[in-house]
């Protein structure tokens, strides 16, 4: 067991005190110099610079010392000085110290009283204690509530020393007799805690003893109550009938922590609906009753693990958590939303879909800063309500629709994905939703909402008067045509001096976008600039359409989905419209539409001329127009929609996959060993399998819980550090924890003489700190010693250790050195693999500062074993899906993601291209907030590609 | 419900300060606390971070935060709550809240953590405690001071008075034995010297620590050979001369131990007005005492969460003949009232005709001449779920904060129901310097600084003064401070309104003569 840390102080090392100086002082007699140099003496010794001669001079200047401050610095320095020597014995200067704690415990003052036994409670050494404890006893019974309560603490960590009860026999009796006298409400929790961590039989009979009263305690001992009640109730599960009087009684308890914690034990001891509906219905309440974002928050985890536990009891509960959206913090609404939305069944589903259209309004009325991402996780959240009750949508896909033309892109941009949805999976609401889309398009200024309402229309328009409208709709959008005249482009030419904060805008907008699939693609314009540059815009009509605004600032990707739509609509125009006269008419219009676009691409009043992607497509649509046939007839009007359906049900497949595949691992394995709680020998458990739960979680946090590691691993983890024919041989073992590297090192003397102060002597490089100074040994002829020593890390980076080993033997004078081999520590020891949504990672990549590019040289052929290659060897997670990556096409392009331990993101995107000789050419990049990600996987990755060897 | 360290660190992730509260590797808690500021979102709305393992709560004090590390199934009301605390007390020690300014005061704030978290649990304590208990200034250890003082200054008086006494008495034997001095010499005084010697040391160690300066005066008695030896406790008394000296040495002796004796007990227990009046010891043969317990409790912004009252009555009998009696009880027909007989008194007489009297006829109640105990119990009773407009006090406290002051007032309302004695109403009041000023009271205050309460009595509350008031200023303090306010007073009246009616004795004769007393009394009368 590693020494524990009680106290931690910034050491400014810069200017060190000198102990002659600190000695000096405290040799001396003013008071705030002593003062001054005790804090540097403990400073100094917490940074490990033990200097023994202070301590003599500490025990012969500062013992006797009556100022309050400084006896309380002593108490201190005390506690984290070594109070034994190297074999585990007290150092014999601790009976001074023994006769001064005694003084301390006998003092008139209340308080060095108590400071004193509160240093009592965190000592360990039995021998120093031990005449003392007469002392501690009789400050039981003292005047003030302070020393008593103190008190009490220090005989209950006496008490569970080693050898405590040996030393305090009748401790607990002592302690119960004082809990029935006590009035202090902060010492009766003490003696209560006292009774319960050393003898649970009397705490648990004075509870019974007082069960009426329970409900008029002190909160503190209602806590500890509590905790009591869990713990008698984990060893002994058929007592908690008992109990559950108690709780429910402490329900009603004024403090809000009580409830709190009533309503956590209730759950952890039973699962009877009423105490689970009692459980929520309190957090429920605090829910609404506590201000503090903080409580809310937890509070809802815990109704989260209730919901994950009891779901049934859950559901009835839905319209109380719902409540919980009537705070404006967006992280509580969320959490809200998300244990909603795995509640909801048939018979609530109204209810809920009417609240969230509620809030919905809400959002329109009140102009509040987050409102838009509110509205977006609410029509998120309304989208997921209607995939699982479709007949909801008819309900809310109204409402929603007046979003389209939201100033929030991606609340738009859901609403408009969700109208898509649901108009392919609900083909009664087609109609409707078609007549609203098109009454309500001029609104939408976005454009990617823009060209998903284009392919909406496009797709679904199927009747005569449809179709028409919706190339009406269109038309009015793009306003008159042409889309600029002779004398606009003289205005433009003779205002050659564009405003060039305009030009800057657009130009600088002009970096390569990621596609979704994550490839880099040169996009012509920037596509989400609502401000279009002014003097085309002041040129143009006053009443501007929509599209025509967007296709003024050079948005050609968008042309090119206004001349599709129009193409499909005018292919089924010609089927439903029996007479040819409109069709050629409507056809021509479309042409005319779509030579206008190209011809303002070509004019020179856009900074940029359209792009060749979408020259081509605009002119594929009108040679199509031009020229239709049955096969593409066909491939326009049916096989789109299909491909649309095709997706849906994929991505519904994936998803249903997914939740089949939590599903099973929730399950036990067929082979699993099953515990009967009842048969088990309880002797043969330990405490810890006991009480596992709740002392698991104090063990893990304060780092103590160590899971066993594969042996097979650990062998392979052995460095050899140095050669075999070196006198001395070094070997060690590396386990790399979350915040600590742990390097057990085997040294072993070869030779046939003593070596003299050996020393393992590291040095680190990167963001690795050595925490502790090594010690010096001494090394008999032939044996070995083992030495640990602790590495501090403090981020994800490729770190180095060095280090030599340094002795003297006896009839050599000098020192020799040996120089280790260096130690690696391994990236891939601190990443693991995430995943994050889509547009998070594209947020990311956009965001973070740091890249680096890996060129790709790889003697593997095919583009997926490369993939799965770099998957494997840096141990991320591929999130382009499997789907996507289908097909052969000598083309790959995908996303990883990964998180550090320390909560760093790693992003890395691959796009690879099958070369004519079969060789595979490309860029790995690797983007992330901090240089050692960057570099460290980067270089983990050259060295990794190569592969097959 | 443990926090396992309460920190001060930097935004760059730098530990200026921490405490920990339960036993952890200096690795991990450095870990911990290195890991803290990566974990810190930005803008976000809520003050926690959750990992794997541990839960931080923390608050932003400027380039700051002050943080506790918890475990995940931690309470996370208390928590904040504690946080808050700590957030209200850093600023209080440390004036300027910048790195420079933490470490500086890094010990203070250490110490402060520890009074606001033991062993991981939360304590009930307010800024002003904490800072009164860090600045460890103990009455106690004042007083022990003063003892110690006095102690040293009375024996050097005894000293002083015992030096001229010696020397009075060496002239007058001088003029009396001239020619015996010589002859006295030799062995006993040096015998002398010594047995001084152990007086001195003796004395010193009474009185501790003033031992330097007595034994000096020894010695220069001693060594001028002037001293006739006196006796003292340890040395046996040798010679004739001596007896004198001894009494009134040893008297000397008593009479300064009493006069520290005294000191003490002057100030060590803050003797308490009792409200219970002292009961005279009883003349008459019988004496029935019926007595009412009342327990009540206030709560501050108005209704009572505690009311009931418990009843007994007693009986004390002088002498044994007198024994053989039953007594005639009557009491208002109320079905709250819950009595409770002895288990030896006969259940069926007692409900049948109100009369208490033992099973055995032939068995005489006990006597007791003491007039300490207030005799055999034989009935109890209690009456509970009183209606609230029963209670025969209720006490309203405004504490309101002003600028630089708060000023508290109290009123107090009385029921018709009682005329009430000896009202004493006890505030607890911060920690203060000096006494608070009182504005304007109805009756008499007091301070008493050492429980830091004031106290407010009033000798009568009759029909005269049914309702009265106080106010009085303090420094700025927590409207918490004054409360629980506790009351004591004495009643004429009960409840019950139980009356014995006779005595009958059992075996003829004229009755006893009987006496009867009856009072109210409060046991635990609080507003909290």
């Amino acid at each position: 067991m590693e020494k524990s840390c009680s106290l931690l102080v910034h050491f400014d090392s810069s200017t060190p005190a000198l102990a002659n100086e600190i000695k000096e002082a405290l040799e001396g007699n003013d008071v705030p110099a002593k003062i001054e140099a005790m804090k540097s003496a403990i400073m100094l010794l917490l940074n490990g610079e033990t200097i023994p001669q202070l301590f003599i001079t500490i025990i012969r200047y500062v013992l006797p010392t009556d100022d309050h401050t400084i006896r309380k610095l002593l108490l201190l320095y005390l506690e984290i000085i070594d109070k034994t020597d190297s074999k585990g014995k007290v150092l014999p200067e601790m009976i001074l110290i023994c006769q001064k704690l005694r003084d301390n415990l006998q003092h008139p003052n209340e308080y060095i009283r108590g400071v004193t036994l509160r240093f009592l409670c965190r000592m360990n050494e039995t021998e120093i204690i031990e005449p003392l404890i007469p002392s501690v006893l009789s400050n039981l019974e003292h005047r003030h509530p302070f020393v008593r309560r103190n008190a009490i603490l220090a005989i209950m960590a006496i008490y569970k020393l080693p050898q405590g009860e040996q030393l305090l026999v009748d401790a607990p009796e002592m302690i119960e007799k004082a809990l029935l006298s006590e009035q202090d409400p902060s010492a009766k929790r003490n003696a209560f805690l006292m009774l319960f961590n050393c003898a649970q039989d009397r705490a648990v009979n004075y509870l019974f003893t007082h069960v009426d009263s329970v409900p008029e305690w002190g909160e503190l001992l209602q806590m500890v109550v509590l905790e009591l009640i869990r713990k008698v109730c984990r060893t002994n599960p058929g007592e908690k009938g008992k109990y559950i009087k108690i709780i429910i009684s402490l329900l009603n308890a004024p403090s809000e922590a009580v409830i709190y914690e009533c309503a956590g034990t209730l759950v952890s001891l039973s699962s009877a609906p009423t105490a689970i509906r009692a459980a929520a219905n309190t957090y429920c309440q605090l829910l609404l009753s506590q201000s503090d974002n903080n409580v809310k928050l937890i509070v809802l985890d815990r109704l989260n693990e209730l919901k994950s536990s009891h779901r049934d009891v859950m559901i009835d509960m839905i319209m109380d958590v719902l409540r919980a959206l009537s705070s404006p913090n967006l992280d509580i609404r969320r959490k809200t939303l998300d244990i909603v939305l795995e509640l909801i069944t048939p018979r609530n589903i109204d209810e809920v879909v009417l609240t969230l259209k509620k809030e919905v309004v809400k959002t329109q009325s009140t102009e509040l800063e987050k409102n838009g991402e509110y509205r977006q996780m609410l029509v998120q959240a309304i989208h997921t309500c209607a995939i699982k009750f479709p007949e909801v949508a008819s309900t809310v896909v109204h409402l929603l629709m007046d979003f389209l033309g939201d100033s929030n892109v991606s609340s738009a941009m859901d609403v408009v994905v969700f109208v898509r949805e649901i108009i392919a999976t609900n083909p009664k609401l087609r109609v409707s939703i078609i007549m609203r889309l098109l009454d309500t398009f001029y609104q939408i200024r976005a454009t990617r909402v823009c060209a998903c309402a284009l392919w909406i229309i496009g797709e679904y328009c199927l009747s005569l008067s449809e179709v028409e409208s919706g190339i009406a709709t269109i038309k009015q959008c793009l306003g008159d045509l042409p889309f600029y005249t002779a004398t606009e482009e003289q205005n433009a030419v003779d205002a050659p001096k564009q405003p060039p904060q305009a030009n800057s805008i657009t130009v600088s907008s002009r970096r390569p976008a990621i596609l979704a699939d994550g490839t880099y693609a040169t996009q012509s314009a920037a596509s989400e600039i609502a401000v279009a540059p002014p003097s085309l815009v002041a040129g143009s009509l006053s009443s501007t359409g929509n599209l025509r605004s967007l296709l003024l600032i050079g948005d050609f990707f968008l042309g090119t989905v206004i001349a599709c739509t129009l193409t499909k609509l005018v292919l089924r125009y010609g089927e439903v419209q029996p007479s040819k006269v409109e069709v050629n008419k409507a056809s021509s219009q479309a042409l005319l539409t779509m030579v206008s676009m190209l011809q303002l691409g070509h004019s020179s009043v856009l900074p940029h001329p359209i792009d060749n992607d979408s020259y081509d497509r605009v002119v594929l649509c009108i040679r199509l127009l031009c020229n239709t046939g049955d096969e593409i007839r066909k491939i326009w009007l049916q096989s789109c929609r299909q491909s649309f359906v095709k997706m849906l049900a994929d991505k519904q497949l994936r998803e249903t996959e997914e939740n089949k595949a939590k599903a099973q691992t929730s399950h036990a394995q067929p082979d699993d060993l099953i515990d009967f709680y009842h048969l088990k020998n309880r002797k043969g458990m330990s405490q810890l399998e006991l009480e596992d739960q709740v002392q698991d979680d104090l063990k893990r946090a304060t780092g103590d819980f160590t899971k066993d590691g594969d042996d097979e691993n650990k062998l392979n983890r052995i460095l050899q550090l140095t050669g075999f024919s070196d006198p001395v041989y070094a070997e060690a073992y590396v386990t790399v924890h979350h915040y600590d590297i742990v390097l057990d090192v085997t040294i072993i003397n070869r030779t046939k003489e003593t070596l003299q102060n050996l020393c393992l002597e590291l040095a680190t490089m990167g963001d690795l700190k050595l925490v502790e100074r090594p010690q010096n040994y001494t090394l008999a002829p032939e044996s070995s010693k083992q030495i640990k020593a602790n590495i501090k890390v403090s981020s994800t980076e490729t770190g180095v250790i060095f280090g030599n080993i340094v002795y003297e033997t006896s009839n050599v004078l000098e020192r020799t050195v040996i120089v280790l081999n260096d130690i690696h520590i391994d990236i891939m020891d601190y990443i693991t693999p995430a995943s994050c949504a889509d547009w998070t990672f594209r947020t990311m990549w956009a965001e973070f500062e740091w890249e680096n590019k890996v060129a790709v040289n790889t003697v593997i052929q095919d583009e997926k074993e490369f993939l799965n290659h770099i998957v494997k060897s840096t141990n991320m997670k591929c999130l382009t899906p499997p789907s996507v990556l289908d097909g052969e096409c000598g083309f790959l392009s995908a996303n990883l993601y990964a998180k550090s331990v320390f909560g760093e993101d790693a992003l890395v995107n691959l796009s690879i291209e099958k070369q004519a000789d079969g060789k595979l050419s490309g860029y790995i990049r690797i983007r992330s907030k901090t240089q050692g990600i960057a570099l460290s996987l980067g270089d983990k990755i050259t060295l990794k590609q190569k592969g097959g060897s | 419900m443990v926090v396992l360290a309460a920190s001060i660190i930097s935004k760059s992730g730098k530990a200026l300060v921490s405490r920990q509260f339960v036993d952890m590797s200096r690795i991990r808690i450095e870990g911990l606390l290195a890991a803290f500021p990566k974990l810190v979102g930005i803008g976000k709305q809520h003050t926690y971070v959750e990992t794997e393992n541990v839960r931080y709560v923390y608050q932003p004090i400027e380039a700051l935060y002050l943080l506790l590390v918890t475990n995940k199934q931690s309470n996370i009301l208390e928590d904040l709550e504690t946080l808050r605390l700590l957030s209200k007390l850093v600023p209080e020690y440390c004036s300027n809240l910048d790195e420079e300014g933490i470490c500086k005061t890094a010990f203070e704030l250490i110490f402060a953590f520890d009074e606001v978290i033991s062993l991981g649990h939360k304590e009930n304590v307010t800024v002003a405690q904490v800072k009164q208990y860090c600045e460890m200034e103990s009455h106690e250890e004042k007083l022990h001071k003063l003892v110690l003082q006095s102690k040293i200054n009375e024996t050097k008086d005894v000293m002083k008075r015992k030096a001229s006494e010696i020397d009075k008495s060496k002239i007058e034997k001088n003029r009396g034995e001239k020619g015996g001095f010589m002859s006295l010499t030799s062995s006993g005084r040096i015998e002398s010297s010594f047995s001084e010697m152990s007086i001195s040391s003796g004395g010193g160690g009474f009185g501790s620590s003033s031992g330097f300066g007595l034994s000096t005066e020894v010695e220069s008695f001693s060594s001028k050979n002037k001293g006739r030896p006196s006796a003292s406790a340890t040395a046996p008394p040798k010679g004739l001369g001596m007896k004198l000296g001894k009494t009134q040495r040893t008297n000397q002796f008593l009479e300064s131990l009493k006069a520290e004796g005294e000191v003490i007990v002057e100030d060590v227990p803050p003797t308490t007005t009792q409200s219970k009046s002292a009961v005279p010891p009883p003349t008459d043969p019988v004496t029935l005492t019926v007595e009412e317990k009342i327990n009540v409790t206030l709560k501050r912004d108005g209704g009572v969460s505690n009311f009931d009252v418990q009843g007994t009555l007693s009986l004390q009998i002088l002498n044994q003949e007198d024994g053989l009696i039953q007594v005639q009880i009557e009491s208002r027909a109320d079905s709250g009232i819950l009595f409770k007989t002895h288990p030896n008194i006969n259940k069926e007489l007692f409900s049948n005709e109100n009369i208490l009297g033992l099973k055995d006829p032939n068995r005489p109640f006990p006597t007791g001449q003491s007039g300490d105990a207030a005799g055999v119990g034989l009935l109890k009773w209690r009456i509970q779920n009183l209606d609230e407009s029963l209670v025969p006090l209720t006490i309203n406290c405004w504490p309101s904060v002003s600028g630089n002051e708060t000023y508290v007032s109290i009123e107090y309302e009385a029921s018709s129901m009682f005329d009430l004695r000896n009202v004493v109403i006890s505030v607890p009041l911060p920690a203060l310097r000096d006494a608070p000023n009182v504005r304007q009271i109805d009756g008499e205050w007091r301070y008493d600084p050492r429980a830091s309460t004031l106290e407010w009595s009033i000798l009568l509350i009759d029909s005269s003064n049914r309702s009265g008031s106080m106010e009085f200023v303090v420094p700025p303090a927590d409207s918490s401070v004054f409360f629980p306010i506790s009351v004591r007073f004495t009643a004429a009246k009960t409840f019950s309104d139980l009356k014995v009616l006779n005595v009958l004795p059992l075996r003829g004769g004229s009755p006893p003569k009987f006496s009867q007393r009856t009072q109210l009394i409060t046991e635990n009368y609080r507003v909290e």
